[in-house]
């Protein structure tokens, strides 16, 4: 009877752990996410999936266009991400076009943009982290096209639209003022609904996600500027770095061993406690027989 | 015959013995599981593998409060000490899984929450339920006479169970909480919230099982053990003073 008891709960708890490991083998998650060391991209659909174990890199061949997210070892994100530019696209990198601050919900990020060559356009947002730089680059090749991708703190955080931004980036990177575009309304994309102007051969459109407008122009041969926008937007705000909180979980252990510990540990105390009670009162019978 | 007999012909019967083995090779196994087999959360880090035991010991914490529960009503309706000491069992162990409970919980806010402690519904509740259960056993130990001992501590027993509803069930009544819920949907505040993919449940369950069911019943047959042989020497202590 015992036994066949003992056989039942020793048989219970077997399959249970064999059940659990079954259901996680035959139902696997697919996260659409890169998972490079030290940090995570999402994965962009319908984008040429050229991720290595350092780096997530998306390529969309129509568009000639590249997205990057590495990390490089530094303390100044400007010259990382000339020094990173430089190596992986093999030119010199000059100053860049555009350069200035903003800050995200992840901490102060640099917004740069570099003509590299008559193709090539590079914009990258780049952010210190620890000893590292987390560098997020879009890098379009079209010697027909150029293709800017800004970050720019709203100038008024109460509107919802990014009209006085796209105006901004209009200025600075075409010389062009918003006025001189025709506004062709909002596109609503995956990544929220993004107001458009266009002119001949000239696309800007923008959204705004917390404080900050995100902001992009193409100038030239007309591509799908949306479906680079909104790929851009979502590796900018789906990437994250998974934190290193080991030391946390080290400490939760040591609390729950701790715990239990000291609870098994009062029984053996008590049990002890018991036992010399015992001995002296066993002592004390005999002598008194 | 010596005094001491009377406790050495009560070995350890061989169920316990049995259920002590595997609620060691239990824990091991769900540690390895839950530490090792189950896969990290990418957005929280290796934090979130306390989860596999801030969860199960809360359920096992039920468990043993469940059982004081019914020690209290058993003892109060059979006038019988085996429950009492039952129901004192129960709230060792269930204090202990509740402590362990807060303190992974706390842990885990830390890096998650960005503090220690909030005072929001589920954990106040939890604090409270931890607090009752302690009070238990300070009241306890203040009472000297048995019988009166018995039914006093039963109808608080009884009575301190309605914490455990309250901590369990106050994320689904409250709806202002950051605490997640793992099953089903988390409130519109919550924070550290994540999926239950297989990994998780693979972790989990067996967790879960061994956290409700085995510990604490092993804990709890052990303490019960202790309390006897506790009272069998008060009874000849007794019996050498009287002598």
């Amino acid at each position: 009877m015992m036994i066949r008891l003992y056989r039942t709960l020793a048989v219970l708890i077997v399959a249970l752990l064999a059940l659990g490991i079954a259901s996680a083998e035959g139902d696997e998650e697919s996260v659409p996410y890169v998972q490079a060391s030290g940090f995570n991209a999402p994965v962009l659909e319908g984008w040429a999936d050229l991720s290595t174990d350092e780096i997530a890199q998306f390529h969309l061949a129509e568009a000639e266009a590249t997205i990057r997210t590495a990390l490089a070892a530094g303390a100044d994100p400007p010259a990382a991400a000339r020094s990173h530019l430089a190596d992986w696209l093999g030119s010199e990198i000059g100053e860049p076009a555009y350069s200035d601050k903003v800050n995200l919900a992840d901490g102060t990020w640099h917004s740069l943009v570099f003509d590299i060559d008559a193709a090539t356009t590079a914009s990258v947002m780049a952010r210190q982290d620890d000893a590292n730089v987390v560098l997020i680059s879009f890098v379009e090749t079209s010697p027909d096209a150029r293709t800017i991708m800004l970050t720019l703190a709203q100038a008024d955080d109460a509107l919802d639209n990014a009209t006085p931004e796209i105006g901004l980036a209009l200025d600075r990177m075409a010389g062009l003022e918003l006025d001189q575009l025709d506004e062709a309304g909002i596109v609503d994309l995956p990544s929220g609904e993004w107001q458009v102007y266009e002119r001949d051969g000239l696309s800007a459109m923008g959204m705004v996600f917390g404080n900050d407008s995100y902001v992009a122009l193409q100038d030239g041969a007309p591509a799908d500027l949306a479906r680079l926008a909104d790929a851009w937007n979502r590796t900018l705000l789906g990437f994250f770095i998974t934190p290193d909180n080991s030391l946390y979980l080290a400490l939760g252990l040591i609390a729950t061993f701790g715990i239990l510990g000291l609870l098994i540990l009062s029984y053996f105390w008590r049990s002890r406690s018991i036992q010399r009670d015992l001995a002296m009162l066993n002592a004390l019978a005999a002598e008194e027989d | 015959m010596t005094l001491a007999t009377e406790f050495e012909a009560r070995p350890m019967p061989r169920l316990l013995r049995i259920l002590t083995i595997l609620t060691v090779l239990g824990f091991a196994g769900t540690l390895v599981l839950g530490l090792v087999a189950a896969g990290t959360d990418i957005q929280q880090g290796a934090v979130q593998r306390l989860f596999y035991i801030h969860m199960p010991s809360f359920f096992g914490a039920f468990t043993a409060f469940g059982l004081t529960l019914l020690g209290g009503i058993m003892a109060l309706a059979h006038k019988n000490e085996k429950w009492d000491k039952i129901a004192l069992a129960g709230v060792e162990v269930g204090l202990a899984f509740a402590l362990i409970n807060l303190l992974t919980g706390s842990i885990w806010a830390r890096p998650i929450w960005n503090t220690w402690w909030t005072w929001d519904p589920r954990l106040t509740s939890a604090a409270v339920m931890c607090l009752t259960y302690a009070a238990y056993l300070m009241l306890r130990a203040g009472i000297e006479d048995a019988d009166r001992r018995r039914n006093f501590m039963s109808v608080y027993g009884i009575f301190a169970f309605v914490t455990v509803l309250i901590t369990l069930f106050i994320i689904r009544i409250v709806p202002e909480t950051i605490h997640p819920v793992i099953v089903g949907a988390s409130p519109q505040n919550a924070q550290g919230s994540f999926e239950a993919t297989s990994g998780v449940v693979m972790a989990l369950v067996p967790s879960l099982l061994l956290w409700l069911t085995v510990m604490p019943i092993t804990l709890m047959w052990h303490r019960y053990r202790l309390e006897e042989r506790l009272e069998s020497l008060n009874r000849v202590k007794l019996k050498a003073l009287s002598d």
